[in-house]
């Protein structure tokens, strides 16, 4: 202690008479604090009553040195700046102390100045001091540009009251007034990268309560931007709330870490929750931790939409991702699009306000979605107030699950996902997404709560779709054109928005608590059941890819099994894609490239891998045993078929003995218990065929033909030859056949001319038409001799064909797979040069990967499999076909 | 003192860690790899595009033990690393002159 010359016999709270006795009188009215803080849980209270406690300790100090040199009385203004400045000083905070010092008093303030600060920091004062003069305070440096926002925050302690007057009614309004500007950029770029290093987000699992966002950083920017406008002010009630709330737990932070520390870790959120720190109400009884972190998020939800709205407000972008696309909005739309802002129009065309009608506002978050814009807080506002009306008129059905689809597939999707989860449409729509509400799950990889990981998954699979650069990596490039040649991308978006719901319940397996939630909004959507089966695979399935992951991917054994679990390339590419992203989703630094590339390769090989074993893997519905894939157990989904069909067990499990398993694998028990019925109506018509038409489906104008019949020669190459006639394009087919020469033949493709979806009526035309040609009751020369040929666009890829037999994977049949450029056509041309030569097709599968068709065929020659000199034969006759129809 | 580096198929990594705690060690550092040894690379087709796979993924362990743990922690990393076939790793031993806590100043084994 250096200045301890004198007592200035002051009537304040401490007295310096020495500095032991300085430092003893400043840590027992601390102890006061904390105590009145313990027992009150008022966090501001205690910071505003250290605040004191300081300004009283500075100003003994200092009028010591005025006493001991009566000129410092003239030319000094002792003042607080910071969260000093703002009388808010948590325990263990930094002391902000500025001295405005006039050129005059410079030199004979400089060394009271100094012993001022040390003996601050002998009484256990963390001091950042700073000496000024008046003018050196007028501009905003913009290499320190703190200095100049701590300055908004000016108080005067004591001192030269003329100086102080000078300091704040010249200097600091003509830094206000000149340089608001060039302050509020400067705070738009400092709470970016703020922002930025964590992630963009405040919903961290131990969040910093003062630099996330959300955070008290955050309410005194929004402080600061409030008062630059010229409208300081208290904020909302809803603010006020949130400031007290992160005020008390920072003050338990301070006290628990003994240090300025606010990261509320997992212990001290168990501690906060136990001692319900910062919760109002005269309750005491406990809460848990997760429920506790639900108040802060709430509260820091607050804080966040308060400054966006006052970061708008003042013309600042202070998200880092908040890039907008210029789009107009249609002329009904029922909201406008303007400078980056989403507004409900006052009324929908009825009359009726935009804010009740669901399809109004779902479309305003398709496009939020779509270009990234915000909700203008009015239409927040509204759209939060009519939550109960949304509720009430909301049908769901295909329409609901097309207008999700449509904010799920934007680019933004992520933006419009928080802002319906904040504003509590999410919930109308998903109500199972509650459950995962700011949720807290403990584990030493995870970054962010349930919710959020969610979001970020969805962000990551956009961000694929992204162009990745000329120097990106063989995995990377591969990633993106994957996302981006999806059929149905919807399906994949819908399944990470509900993977993780299952965390809500208390489960041991959230993968299948999960899907079994999707289940219902699956059935709500009225989605069909290719789709929902594919969304629910991929759900149950979701961890089984990091798993296969942790094996030696190079093993056979490790792919083989792995196959076992995705069973088509629809469902391995949607699988690797997810994996991406949810490991991404993790953390920053979850996805390394070693990890990334380690998932192209077992996505590779897998691939590779998955056609060869159908042939062989063969359903025994009498003995059954064993898992099968997609969580069910063979038993337990055989069952489910049998418990559909009442009183036709025997004749259902007749019907199931011997198709490969992959029929069981990729069908719901629904679907074929459809099936099984169609069989059961041979006798009125031996040619069973099911048509869904694609234009009732939400992203996706894919429809879908099955054909159930009795195996004969020709079928798969009639039905191929059909579809072309009638102009459509395969996308993906299978074609499977039990022990008792059933066959199963699914086709789902495209539409070329829309016919179908122009004209309603020609859709039993072509049913019609379809079943008489592979009955053989019409021609198919006939047929295609009026087929329409469109204008071909040239490829964006050329595709070289490829043909390739496999004696090997099969005990009984021949493997041919044939890739080659995907055009319409294709299919019937192979399948006819197939049949042609004579040969049966045991099994199909069709698939389509952008421009590449991939074609897998088990075909036997006479029940056994092709020859040598037959596969060279057919591989000739398939080159000319293929050639052919390319012209 | 003597330090430990292993390099292992990733695959075996959790058998590893579970091998060590069981010997009584617990502290390990990972590091995610690439490389090759006597297992050179091999080439992968996919859609008639060849992909030349010419290091390949491994986890490098590094452990630090006193001198009477060496051969325990040895024993525990070949036993659950080893499946017999060319690529399964190699584990290096060298001597620590000092060890050193950052959070108390500790010293020696002490501080491993």
């Amino acid at each position: 202690m250096t200045s301890s010359n004198g007592d200035d016999g002051g009537d304040g709270g401490v007295n310096p008479t020495s500095g032991a006795t300085a430092r003893g009188e400043y840590e027992r009215r601390m102890v006061e604090i904390r105590r009145g803080f313990e027992l009150s849980g008022d966090g501001l209270r205690a910071a505003t009553a250290r605040a004191a406690l300081v300004d009283d300790l500075v100003m003994r100090f200092w009028n010591q040195e005025v006493k001991a040199d009566p000129e410092l009385a003239v030319g000094v203004a002792v003042t607080a700046i910071g969260g000093f400045g703002r009388a808010h000083l948590f325990p263990y905070s930094d002391v902000d102390l500025f001295f405005c010092v006039e050129k005059s008093s410079e030199k004979l303030a400089k060394e009271s100045i100094r012993r001022v600060s040390q003996s601050l920091w002998d009484c256990g004062l963390q001091v950042s001091l700073t000496t000024r003069l008046p003018g050196e305070c007028e501009r905003l440096d913009p290499v320190n540009p703190e200095f100049g926002l701590a300055l908004l925050d000016l108080r005067k302690i004591g001192g030269d009251e003329a100086v102080f007057a000078k300091l704040r009614d010249k200097s600091v309004a003509r830094l206000r007034s000149k340089d608001a500007k060039a302050i509020g950029v400067a705070l738009a770029e400092l709470t970016r990268e703020r922002h930025a290093k964590y992630g963009d987000t405040l919903f961290h699992l131990e969040p910093n309560i003062k630099d996330c966002p959300g955070g008290l950083r955050d309410a005194n920017v929004c402080h600061w931007l409030k008062g630059l406008r010229g409208e300081p002010g208290a904020g909302s009630e809803g603010f006020a709330e949130a400031i007290a709330f992160l005020a008390a737990v920072r003050c338990f932070l301070h006290y628990r870490h003994e240090r300025d520390d606010n990261a509320l870790d997992w212990q001290a959120q168990d501690a906060a929750a136990q001692r319900r720190i910062g919760l109002t109400g005269t309750s005491q009884d406990r809460v848990d931790a997760a429920y506790w972190m639900r108040a802060y998020f709430r509260h820091a939800r607050v804080v966040e939409r308060c400054l966006l709205r006052e970061a708008a407000g003042a013309g600042l972008k202070v998200e880092s991702k908040s890039v907008v696309r210029r789009v107009r909005a249609p002329e009904r739309a029922g909201f406008l699009l303007r400078d980056g802002l989403l507004e409900l129009k006052p009324t929908s065309a009825s009359g009726v306000d935009a804010a009740h009608e669901p399809e109004i506002v779902l479309a305003a978050f398709a496009a939020v979605a779509e270009t990234g814009a915000r909700l203008s807080y009015a239409s927040e506002e509204r759209i939060a107030n009519a939550i109960p009306v949304l509720s009430a008129n909301l049908e769901e059905g295909p329409g609901l699950w097309r207008q999700l689809s449509a904010i799920l597939r934007g680019e933004r999707a992520g933006v419009a996902l928080r802002a319906m989860h904040t504003l509590g449409v999410l919930d109308v729509i998903v109500p199972e997404f509650h459950g995962i509400d700011a949720l807290v799950i403990r584990d030493a990889y995870h970054r962010y709560t349930v919710d959020e990981h969610t979001f970020v998954l969805i962000d990551t699979l956009h961000g694929l779709a992204a162009d990745p650069g000329t120097d990106a990596p063989d995995w990377r490039v591969k990633f993106g054109s994957m996302i981006r040649e999806l059929q149905n991308p919807g399906l994949l978006y819908l399944a990470a928005l509900m993977h993780d719901t299952g965390k809500g319940r208390a489960t041991e397996h959230h993968a299948v608590e999960s899907a079994r939630m999707a289940q219902s909004v699956l059935d709500r959507l009225d989605m069909d059941a290719y789709d929902a089966g594919l969304v629910m695979r991929l759900i149950e399935t979701h961890l089984e890819m990091s798993a296969a992951l942790r094996r030696d991917i190079f093993d056979a054994e490790t792919v083989r099994a792995f196959v076992g679990k995705v069973q088509t390339h629809e469902s391995l590419r949607m699988l690797t894609l997810f994996t991406y992203a949810d490991v991404a989703a993790v953390n920053p630094d979850a996805l390394t490239p070693w990890k990334a590339e380690n998932l192209w390769r077992l996505w590779m090989a897998t691939a590779n891998q998955l056609d060869r074993n159908v042939d062989e893997e063969r359903v025994h519905a009498r003995v059954s045993g064993g898992a099968i894939g997609g969580g069910w157990r063979k038993d337990e989904k055989i069952a489910r078929v049998l418990a559909l069909v009442d009183g036709k067990q025997a004749e259902a499990e007749h019907f199931l003995e011997g198709f490969p398993e992959r029929y069981v694998r990729t069908r719901s028990p629904e679907t074929m218990r459809q099936h099984f019925e169609m069989t059961q109506h041979f006798a009125e018509e031996p040619f069973q065929v099911a048509f869904q038409h694609g234009a009732k489906q939400a992203g996706s104008t894919m429809s879908e033909i099955t054909l159930v019949t009795q195996d004969r020669p020709r079928l798969f190459a009639g039905m191929a030859a059909a579809l072309a006639a009638w102009g459509m394009n395969v996308v993906t087919a299978d074609a499977f056949a039990n022990e008792a020469g059933v066959v199963v033949d699914s086709f789902r493709f495209t539409d070329t001319f829309r016919t179908l979806e122009l004209n309603e009526s020609e859709r039993e035309r072509f049913v019609s038409s379809v079943r008489d040609l592979v009955a053989g009751r019409s021609s198919v020369e006939k047929l295609l001799s009026g087929r329409r040929r469109g204008k071909r666009k040239p490829p964006r890829m050329v595709v070289e064909t490829k043909i390739e037999f496999d004696g090997t994977a099969s005990s009984h049949s021949t493997l041919l797979q044939v890739i080659a450029q995907d055009i319409p056509g294709l299919l019937r041309a192979i399948s006819a040069t197939v049949s042609g030569k004579g040969y049966n097709v045991e099994v199909a599968l069709v698939d389509t990967e952008g421009e590449t068709a991939i074609d897998v065929f088990y075909l036997t020659s006479d029940g056994e499999r092709l020859s040598g000199e037959q596969e060279r034969d057919l591989g000739e006759a398939l080159l000319s076909a293929i050639e052919e129809n390319s012209q | 003192m003597q330090k430990i580096e292993a390099v292992i198929q990733p695959s075996k990594l959790d058998a590893v860690k579970d091998a060590l705690v069981e010997a009584g060690i617990s502290g390990i550092t990972i590091f995610e790899a690439r490389g090759h040894g006597r297992q050179k690379g091999h080439t992968e087709f996919y859609r008639g595009r060849e992909y030349a796979v010419d290091l390949l993924p491994k986890i490098k362990l590094e452990l630090v033990v006193t001198d009477e743990m060496k051969e325990k922690a040895i024993d525990a990393i070949i036993g659950a690393a080893r499946t017999g076939r060319i690529g399964d790793g190699k584990i290096f031993v060298s001597k620590i002159d000092e060890a050193i806590r950052i959070r108390n100043d500790e010293r020696g084994e002490i501080a491993l």
